[in-house]
C-alpha cells in the first residue's frame, strides 16, 4: 500500500512540475504548486500510516497552512497584475533578466 | 676624504643640480634665473675642482681612486657591480671633461641669457655631465653603457632643444636612430663579452684577464662590434650623417657635446678596451682605415661648406678620424693626446663662432658674416685656427705631428698620406673660413659679447696654446709625460730625429703654403660669393641622399610591412577577433537569462534530472 | 479481512485514477476556472486517499481548508477579476510545452518509482485505537511540534500584511 501511495505522489508531483513550468497562465501556475504541496502531503499521510506516528500529520498541517498563506500572497499578485497589466501572462514579471539594457 | 665619498661627490654633484634645477623649473613657472645659474654652476664647478684633485693625486701619486657603491647583479658566480674607479685613463679623461664643461657652462649662462627655456637647458647640461662621468668612471662595461646610453638620450634633448621648430626635433631623431645602430653594435659586442668570459664578474680587469681564453675569432668580432659602437658615437663613416645636423642644438652645446666631450667618448672606449685592440690587429687596421677615410672625407666636405657650425662640425668629424688612425696602428695615448688638445681649442672655435653668431643676430652663413669686426674674437679664432691647423708652437702641433709620425713609423704609409693630405685640407678650410670672416672690404661692427662668455674663452684661448708642453716629446727635450702617465698597452714607435725634424718641416711647410693661398683667394676677394657651389662635394657626397634612399626607404617598407600585414593583420585582426567571438557568444548565452523565473525553474529542472540520471547510473551496481 | 484490503486497493486504484486524470486536466485547460474545478476534483480525492489510511483529521482539514477556503478564493478572484478570453495569455505552443516537460521529467519519475519498487520501506506498524484523530494529532502538535506551530502562526501574519501590502494601490 505505501508503495503505490508513494508512486501516486511521484506522479502528482511530476504532473505539478509539468504545469509549473510550461503553462503561462500565473491561476493554473498557482494550482500547480498547491498540487506539488499535496503529492508532499499525500506520500506524508501514508508515512505516517505506515510507521503508526501522528508527527508526519502534524507535518501536513503545517504544510497546509504554509499554502494557505501562499494563497493569500498568490491572491493579492493575481489582483496587482491584472490591474496593472489587464493579463494574467507569467512572462510579464521579467524584470530579473537583462532586458532593459538591451 | 675616502674614495668612495668622493668619487660619489664628484659624480652626484652633477645630478643632483640636474635634479633640482629640473624641479625648480616645474615647480616655481617664475623662478629667478640666478637660482639657475648658481645651481648649474656650483654642480659643475664642484665636479671640476675634485676633477682637478683626483687627476693631480694620479699623476703624481699614481693613485687609483675606487669606490665600489653595491651589488647590481648576482647571477650565479656571476655579479655586476656599481662600482666606479678613477685609474689613469678615468682621471686623464675627467681631467679635460670636468673643467672643460665647467668653463662651457660659465659660457653658457652669457650664451643663454634671457632665454625662456634656461633652466631646462641647465638641467639637460649637467645631467649630460653626469652620464659623461658615469662613462667614463665606470669599472665595467655594463654601467659603462648606461653612461653612454645616458649621453646619447641628452644629446638628443640639446640637439633638439628649440622643439619650436620641428626640423630641430628631426635633427634630434636623427641623431638618436643613428645612434642606435652603433649601440646595437656595441650591445651586442657586451652580450658576447658575456658569453666568453667565463666567470669572476664582469669588471675591466677581470675582462682582461681572461682575453687570453677567448677563440680569435670571436674576440675580433668582439672588438669590430665595440668598434661598432665607437663609429656611432664619434661620427665615423658610415654613421656620422647625424654630426653636422646635431648643429640644430644651442652653440654651447655644440661645443661642449658635439666636439669636446661626448662624440670623443668613442675614442676613449676604444683606447679603455686597448688590451682587447692589441690582440685583434686586423680591427685595429680596419679603425684606422675608417679613420683615415673619414678624416679625409670630412676634411673634404668642409671645403665647400658655408655654415659656420657645419664647417666645424665637419672639421671634428676630420679630428677623430686622426684620433682614430692613431689608435688603429696602437699610439693610443697619442690619440688621447690629440683629443684631450682637440677638446680645448674645438671648444674654443665653437665658443667664439656661439659669440658671433650671437652678435650678428643668429647668421651663420660666412657669406653673409663676411668682414666682421670683432677684434677679441678675431685673436682668439685666429688662435684656434693656427692651433688645429698644427702650427707650431700650438698645442696640437704636438698632437697632431705625434699622430703623423706614429702614422709613418708604423709603416702603413698609405694611412700617413691620408693623414696628411687631410691636414692640409684642414688648413685650407679653416684659413678659408678665417679670411672669408674676418679679411674683407666690407665691415660690420657688431658690441663685444658679455664677459660671462668672453673669459672661459680667454682660459680655453691659454690652454690651446699651453696644453701642448704636456706631453712634449724627447725631440723638444720633453719626456711623453702623458704617454708614461697613462701607461696603455701603447706600441711605442720611435723614428730617428732626423727623419722627425724632415717630417716636421715638410708639413708645417706645406701648411703654410696652403694657408697663403688661401690667403690670396679668398681675402679681399668675392671668391666665396662667386665659387661655386654645387656639385658632389657641397653636397656631402649625396650621402643623405643615398642613405635616404636604400636604408631610410626600406626600413619604412618594411615597417609598413609588418604594421599593416603583420601587426595589424596577423595579430591585432585575430585578438579583436577573439574577443569579438566572445562577445557573440555571450550574447547568444544571454538570451537563455530571460528574466523569466519558468524558465529558471526550466533550468534548474533539467540540472536536477541530469544529476538524478547520473547518480542513478553511476549506483546502479550499488543499488 | 482479505475483502476489506482487496475493496481498499480497488478503492485506491479509483482514487488514485482520478486525483491523475483530474491534474492532468488541471494543468492542460485553457481557461483557469476549468483548471480551478477540475482541481477541486484532485483535492477531494486526494482527502479521500488520506481517509483510507485512517488519517481522518487531515482528511476533514484537507476538504475544509483546500477544497473549502483555498479553492472557493479561487474562484472567487476569477470571478471577481471578470477574466474574458483576450486578458488570458497566448499560449500557442502550450501543447508542445507540456509534451516537451514530460519528455524531461520522465527519467525523473522512472527512477524514483524504480527505487521505491526496489526498495523494502513498508513497516506495517500496527494501528492503534484512535490513530489520526482529532485527538491524537493535537496530542502531537502541542507536545512535540509546539515551536513550528507558533512559528506557523508568525508566518500567516506575515503573510496576511504581505498581501494587504501589494494589493494596496499606490498613490
Amino acid at each position: 500500500m505505501l508503495k503505490s501511495y508513494m508512486i501516486l505522489s511521484i506522479l502528482l508531483f511530476s504532473i505539478g512540475v509539468v504545469g509549473l513550468i510550461s503553462r503561462r497562465n500565473i491561476i493554473v501556475i498557482y494550482m500547480s504548486i498547491e498540487l506539488l504541496l499535496n503529492a508532499v502531503n499525500l506520500s506524508l499521510i501514508a508515512i505516517s500510516a505506515d510507521l503508526a506516528d501522528s508527527s508526519a500529520q502534524v507535518i501536513s498541517l503545517v504544510i497546509i497552512a504554509i499554502a494557505a498563506s501562499e494563497a493569500a500572497l498568490f491572491m493579492s499578485l493575481f489582483v496587482v497584475l491584472f490591474r496593472n497589466r489587464a493579463s494574467l501572462d507569467a512572462n510579464l514579471f521579467d524584470m530579473l533578466g537583462n532586458k532593459n539594457e538591451r | 676624504m675616502s674614495d668612495n665619498l668622493l668619487l660619489t661627490l664628484f659624480l652626484l654633484s652633477p645630478f643632483l643640480s640636474a635634479a633640482l634645477i629640473f624641479l625648480i623649473n616645474l615647480l616655481f613657472k617664475n623662478a629667478k634665473q640666478s637660482v639657475y645659474t648658481f645651481l648649474a654652476l656650483s654642480g659643475s664647478g664642484i665636479s671640476a675642482i675634485l676633477a682637478l684633485y683626483i687627476s693631480y693625486h694620479s699623476y703624481f701619486e699614481k693613485q687609483i681612486f675606487s669606490s665600489h657603491l653595491f651589488t647590481w647583479l648576482n647571477i650565479g658566480d656571476f655579479t655586476i657591480e656599481v662600482a666606479l674607479k678613477a685609474d689613469a685613463l678615468s682621471s686623464f679623461m675627467i681631467l679635460f671633461v670636468a673643467p672643460v664643461s665647467f668653463l662651457i657652462h660659465i659660457y653658457a649662462t652669457g650664451y643663454m641669457n634671457r632665454d625662456a627655456s634656461y633652466g631646462r637647458f641647465f638641467a639637460y647640461f649637467n645631467l649630460f655631465i653626469f652620464f659623461m662621468f658615469l662613462l667614463v668612471l665606470a669599472d665595467n662595461p655594463i654601467i659603462m653603457f648606461i653612461g653612454w646610453e645616458g649621453v646619447g638620450l641628452t644629446s638628443y634633448a640639446l640637439i633638439g632643444f628649440y622643439f619650436g621648430d620641428i626640423q630641430n626635433t628631426y635633427a634630434g631623431n636623427k641623431a638618436f636612430i643613428v645612434n642606435r645602430v652603433g649601440d646595437f653594435g656595441f650591445l651586442s659586442a657586451l652580450m658576447l663579452l658575456f658569453l666568453s668570459i667565463p666567470s669572476g664578474g664582469f669588471g675591466f680587469s677581470n675582462i682582461f684577464l681572461n682575453l687570453a681564453e677567448i677563440e680569435p675569432f670571436t674576440l675580433s668580432l668582439i672588438a669590430f662590434l665595440l668598434f661598432v659602437g665607437a663609429m656611432g658615437k664619434s661620427a665615423q663613416i658610415p654613421l656620422f650623417v647625424w654630426l653636422p645636423d646635431a648643429m640644430a642644438g644651442p652653440t654651447p652645446v655644440s661645443a661642449l657635446i658635439h666636439a669636446a666631450t661626448m662624440v670623443t667618448a668613442g675614442v676613449y672606449m676604444v683606447a679603455r678596451f686597448a688590451p682587447l685592440y692589441n690582440m685583434a690587429p686586423e680591427v685595429s687596421l680596419f679603425i684606422a682605415y675608417i679613420g683615415g677615410i673619414s678624416a679625409l672625407f670630412a676634411a673634404l666636405i668642409a671645403t665647400k661648406q658655408y655654415d659656420i657650425k657645419k664647417i666645424l662640425a665637419y672639421s671634428t668629424m676630420s679630428q677623430l678620424g686622426f684620433m682614430f688612425m692613431a689608435l688603429g696602428v696602437g699610439a693610443y695615448s697619442t690619440a688621447l693626446f690629440h683629443m684631450f688638445t682637440h677638446a680645448f681649442f674645438k671648444g674654443l672655435l665653437f665658443m667664439a663662432a656661439g659669440a658671433i653668431i650671437v652678435a650678428f643676430h643668429h647668421k651663420q652663413d660666412i657669406r653673409d658674416l663676411r668682414g666682421i669686426k670683432f677684434p677679441k674674437i678675431f685673436v682668439m679664432m685666429a688662435v684656434a685656427s693656427l692651433t688645429i691647423t698644427a702650427i707650431p708652437p700650438f698645442s696640437a702641433f704636438f698632437s697632431k705631428d705625434a699622430i703623423m709620425g706614429a702614422l709613418y713609423a708604423s709603416g702603413h704609409i698609405e694611412l700617413f698620406a691620408m693623414a696628411f693630405i687631410s691636414s692640409l685640407l684642414t688648413a685650407f678650410y679653416m684659413s678659408r673660413m678665417m679670411f672669408v670672416l674676418f679679411f674683407s672690404k666690407s665691415e660690420q661692427a657688431a658690441k663685444e659679447s658679455p664677459k660671462s662668455m668672453f673669459y672661459p674663452m680667454m682660459l680655453l684661448t691659454l690652454l690651446s696654446v699651453f696644453a701642448g708642453l704636456l706631453n712634449m716629446p724627447e725631440l723638444f727635450g720633453g719626456n711623453l709625460n702623458f704617454s708614461h702617465w697613462l701607461n696603455l698597452a701603447d706600441k711605442f714607435y720611435t723614428i730617428p730625429h732626423a727623419k722627425e725634424w724632415a717630417l716636421m718641416s715638410v708639413n708645417t711647410f706645406f701648411i703654410a703654403l696652403v694657408i697663403y693661398n688661401t690667403y690670396k683667394k679668398y681675402a679681399y676677394t668675392n671668391e666665396i660669393i662667386v665659387e661655386k657651389n654645387y656639385g658632389w662635394v657641397t653636397n656631402k657626397f649625396y650621402i643623405d641622399e643615398f642613405y635616404n634612399k636604400t636604408v631610410v626607404v626600406l626600413l619604412h617598407k618594411f615597417s609598413i610591412f609588418f604594421d599593416k600585414k603583420i601587426s595589424n593583420f596577423l595579430i591585432d585582426e585575430k585578438i579583436n577577433l577573439t574577443a569579438l567571438a566572445y562577445l557573440k557568444l555571450g550574447k547568444i548565452v544571454s538570451i537563455a537569462e530571460n528574466g523569466n523565473v519558468r524558465f529558471y525553474a526550466l533550468y534548474m529542472l533539467i540540472g536536477v534530472v541530469s544529476g538524478f540520471v547520473y547518480l542513478y547510473l553511476l549506483l546502479g551496481s550499488v543499488l | 479481512m482479505r475483502s476489506l484490503a482487496l475493496q481498499n486497493e480497488i478503492l485506491f486504484a479509483i482514487l488514485a485514477l482520478v486525483a491523475i486524470v483530474s491534474s492532468i486536466v488541471m494543468i492542460s485547460a485553457h481557461r483557469p476556472i476549468d483548471s480551478a474545478l477540475s482541481f477541486i476534483v484532485t483535492l477531494i480525492s486526494v482527502a479521500a486517499l488520506f481517509a483510507l489510511v485512517n488519517a481522518t483529521f487531515l482528511f476533514v482539514v484537507q476538504i475544509i481548508i483546500y477544497a473549502g477556503a483555498i479553492l472557493s478564493l479561487i474562484l472567487f478572484i476569477i470571478m471577481f477579476l471578470n477574466i474574458k478570453d483576450e486578458n488570458l495569455p497566448d499560449e500557442k505552443h502550450k501543447n508542445r510545452w507540456l509534451f516537451a516537460i514530460s519528455i524531461i521529467i520522465a527519467p525523473f519519475s522512472a527512477i524514483l518509482i524504480d527505487l521505491i519498487m526496489r526498495s523494502d520501506i513498508a513497516v506495517h506498524g500496527v494501528v492503534r485505537e484512535g490513530f489520526g484523530t482529532i485527538k491524537d494529532v493535537g496530542l502531537t502538535l502541542f507536545s512535540k511540534w509546539v515551536l513550528p506551530f507558533e512559528l506557523v502562526s508568525i508566518l500567516l501574519l506575515v503573510a496576511l500584511v504581505g498581501a494587504v501590502t501589494l494589493s494596496k494601490r499606490s498613490e
